[in-house]
């Protein structure tokens, strides 16, 4: 059995890192004035003090977290109970589910924002439409066409790593919701944008 | 305008002001229907599994933006909707409990320990109606407290503080958010830290934008809808998305049972339970009052109380956790009794205790016209004093809606509880990936920018991580709403002392204040260490 209580002693020094490396580098990198400053003889609080009074806390809380980490497997180690932390733990299996995650919404964000504009560039014509979709953003049917097609992505890819297989239910779902959610907010209120419009 | 003059105004100011309807030539106000509304969404999304009040709060908030603008009359009405909603979720978290052990938060875990057991023996009516006695009792109480109490702490600060003691109180108030929130101490300490540092990217004084890394997008900052949904929301649909897929998807079928003949909730059952209704109450509305400690302690202590109680005067016969509908009560009477005395804290301090707290105060910011602190309490408003405090008119409508909730909840609560049982069985793998569209949405409704979606991203990854290392982010999320009232009440106390750097050390009053807040830590982490030392068998 290790002495330490790994888990908590590594994430401590990590934060402790983090700490020292926001009160010695980004801190006073990032800004123009310093700790205090004297602006017309009178001494001032300057806009580094407070990014740095936080830095300071994580280190105290860092250095809480190292010494339980030191202290507290060896304590139920002496007790007869090893037992891991509640620290829970960040396992590469978590991490690649995040990575994941991260990747799908980003995918689906994506295709939300060009989908309208490539759907305008490719079909325009065929529907005699020579405007682009910055003029079109606010008709209909271009106004939904990204939004519905990133939204069915995001939930149809959610509901299909759940459930492992593709399903009817998950079909209609995933193209329903995003109809809806884009008439919940846009029938009643002329001002609301849609994504992406807003920024096209 | 005296004090009376005031309560008038909130009054009138919920029940008839911009009448959406009347009912025999009586104007029915807006407020009083946004209100109503709130309540039977909450009640729904709290008898949803994966739902729970801060997600519909969240996202409900830019639709009620864009419905009633960003004017000081657009506060009411949105303000009474997510009220509603925060006290129909308390009440309609004891549904999937009772009916299928299949708790949304933790403490309503508490409440199927003997909700489930009742509800197999066909009494689940009258489990429900216990937990909707015992919540709108538990509920009650603690806005009575509220009502009281939260002046006369307002005006006591407003009073004996200053600005250096000020400074004290927002330190102590982070520090027992960071200390006492979440298992250890020191993860508490970090959360806070990281929520400080977050908020303090972009604007200071300066002409140069601090900490932004020469970004544009960063010169103001992050914007506090991105931060509070993406750590709060995002992170956790991101948790519960991956247990549903290692866990495969959710099981919907449950068997049916056989109602019992006695399902009543009459005055016997009133007389068994009004002993533990009474301490759990007490105990919520202490622990609600204290910022940053949630429900869950509250749902705790008061079960726990319950237990050894009932245990004491009944040897010998099968306690709580067997289908005990006294235990029901002091589970739902303790949770409930927290939500009105956590504004206690808001309203008096401008500090949010919890969640919910955090979105009304959101909303507030949103949409401008009233900063909760101590000031709303002032008497007197423009220049002769003559004319109405708004602010004061604005709190006491929040208190008139919250009455007409509990109202709410006493007429019709109970009943509309108990339509919604069905639907628990809407599967969570459907439900959540809608839900993050429709957060999603809301914040681009709001900000009408894809960079503020890709910074909700990265702080709904900051969230699950955070998680997954068994950090609170509740002291993240309240330090960040704190950080700018810490660093201007510190430079104006400061500047005030003339530049006098230890000006939190004498004033009496906020040296007390910021040797608590050490003290406070210290003992978090001592307790946290003792704690490791217990037999891990402490039964539930």
């Amino acid at each position: 059995m290790s002495k330490f209580d790994k888990g908590a002693l590594f994430l401590g020094l990590a934060f402790l890192l983090f700490a020292i490396l926001v009160v010695f580098v980004w801190v006073p990198l990032d800004t123009e004035s310093g700790l205090l400053q004297k602006v017309r003889r009178r001494w001032l609080i300057g806009d580094a003090l407070a990014p740095s009074v936080a830095g300071l806390m994580i280190a105290v809380g860092a250095c809480a977290q190292i010494f339980e980490g030191v202290t507290g497997a060896q304590r139920r180690q002496c007790a007869g109970q090893h037992i891991p932390t509640p620290a829970g733990g960040l396992t590469s299996a978590n991490l690649g589910f995040a990575l994941c995650a991260l990747l799908v919404l980003l995918a689906s964000f994506q295709i939300m924002r060009w989908f309208g504009p490539a759907a305008v560039a490719l079909l325009g014509e065929q529907f005699g439409i020579e405007a682009s979709y910055r003029a079109l953003r606010d008709t209909v049917p271009w106004k939904y066409l990204g939004y519905v097609a990133g939204g069915f992505v995001l939930i149809l890819a959610s509901v299909v790593a759940v459930e492992r297989r593709l399903s009817l239910r998950a079909l209609l779902l995933a193209i329903l919701a995003p109809l809806v959610i884009a008439m919940l907010y846009d029938l009643p209120f002329d001002d609301l944008l849609l994504p992406p419009n807003g920024d096209l | 305008m005296g004090y009376w003059d005031h309560v008038w105004l909130g009054i009138v100011a919920v029940f008839t002001a911009n009448p959406v309807f009347e009912i025999f030539g009586l104007p029915i106000g807006t407020t009083l229907v946004m209100v109503a509304a709130g309540f039977a969404l909450g009640i729904v999304v709290g008898a949803t599994p994966g739902l729970a009040g801060p997600m519909a709060m969240a996202i409900a908030l830019p639709i009620l933006i864009s419905i009633f603008g960003v004017r000081e009359s657009a506060l009411l009405p949105v303000l009474g909707f997510l009220i509603g909603i925060m006290k129909g979720a308390t009440l309609g978290g004891a549904v999937p409990a009772i009916l299928f052990n299949t708790p949304g938060t933790p403490d309503a875990m508490l409440t199927a320990y003997d909700g489930y057991p009742l509800a197999q023996r066909g009494l689940a009516r009258k489990a429900l109606k216990t937990a909707h006695f015992a919540s709108a009792s538990g509920d009650t109480f603690s806005d009575l407290v509220l009502f009281s109490s939260a002046p006369v702490l307002a005006i006591a600060v407003e009073r004996f503080l200053d600005l250096p003691e000020k400074t004290g109180l927002i330190i102590l108030s982070l520090s027992f958010i960071a200390a006492l929130v979440g298992r250890s101490p020191a993860k508490g300490l970090i959360s806070a830290g990281l929520g400080l540092l977050v908020a303090y990217v972009g604007k200071g004084e300066d002409f140069y934008p601090r900490l932004s890394f020469g970004q544009e997008a960063l010169n103001d900052g992050f914007p506090i809808v991105t931060v509070v949904l993406g750590v709060l929301i995002l992170g956790e649909a991101f948790k519960s998305m991956e247990a549903l897929i290692r866990g495969g998807p959710e099981a919907s079928t449950q068997a049916k049972i056989a109602e019992a003949t006695d399902n009543r909730f009459g005055f016997a059952e009133l007389r068994a339970c009004w002993r533990y209704i009474r301490t759990s109450a007490v105990i919520g509305t202490a622990i609600g009052a204290l910022p940053g400690i949630g429900s869950t302690l509250a749902a705790t202590l008061g079960y726990a109380a319950g237990r050894r109680d009932w245990a004491r005067r009944n040897p010998g016969k099968p306690g709580f956790g067997t289908g005990r509908i006294e235990g029901v009560a002091a589970t739902e009477a303790a949770n409930s009794a927290v939500s009105g005395a956590n504004l206690i804290p808001v309203l008096s301090l401008g500090i949010p205790g919890n969640a919910a707290a955090v979105f009304l105060i959101l909303a507030m910011e949103s949409i401008g016209g009233f900063n909760p602190g101590p000031s709303v309490f002032k008497l007197h408003g423009g220049v002769t004093g003559e004319v109405a405090n708004p602010e004061l008119v604005v709190v006491f409508g929040i208190f008139a809606a919250m009455m007409l909730a509990n109202l709410l909840n006493w007429s019709c609560g109970g009943l509309f509880m108990r339509w919604v049982g069905v639907l628990v069985h809407v599967p969570k793998q459907l439900l959540l990936p809608v839900v993050l569209l429709l957060t999603l949405t809301a914040i681009y409704v709001q900000l009408t920018s894809l960079t503020a979606i890709y910074m909700t991203l990265g702080f709904g990854l900051l969230g699950y991580v955070m998680r997954r290392l068994d950090m609170s982010v509740l002291p993240f999320v309240i330090a960040f709403i704190l950080a700018r009232n810490l660093e201007d009440t510190a430079r104006q106390a400061f500047a005030a002392t003339g530049g006098d750097a230890l000006f939190l050390l004498h004033s009496p009053l906020a040296l007390a204040f910021t040797l608590t807040a050490g003290l406070v830590v210290v003992l978090a982490i001592r307790r946290a260490r003792m704690a490791d030392h217990e037999p891990l068998d402490r039964g539930h």
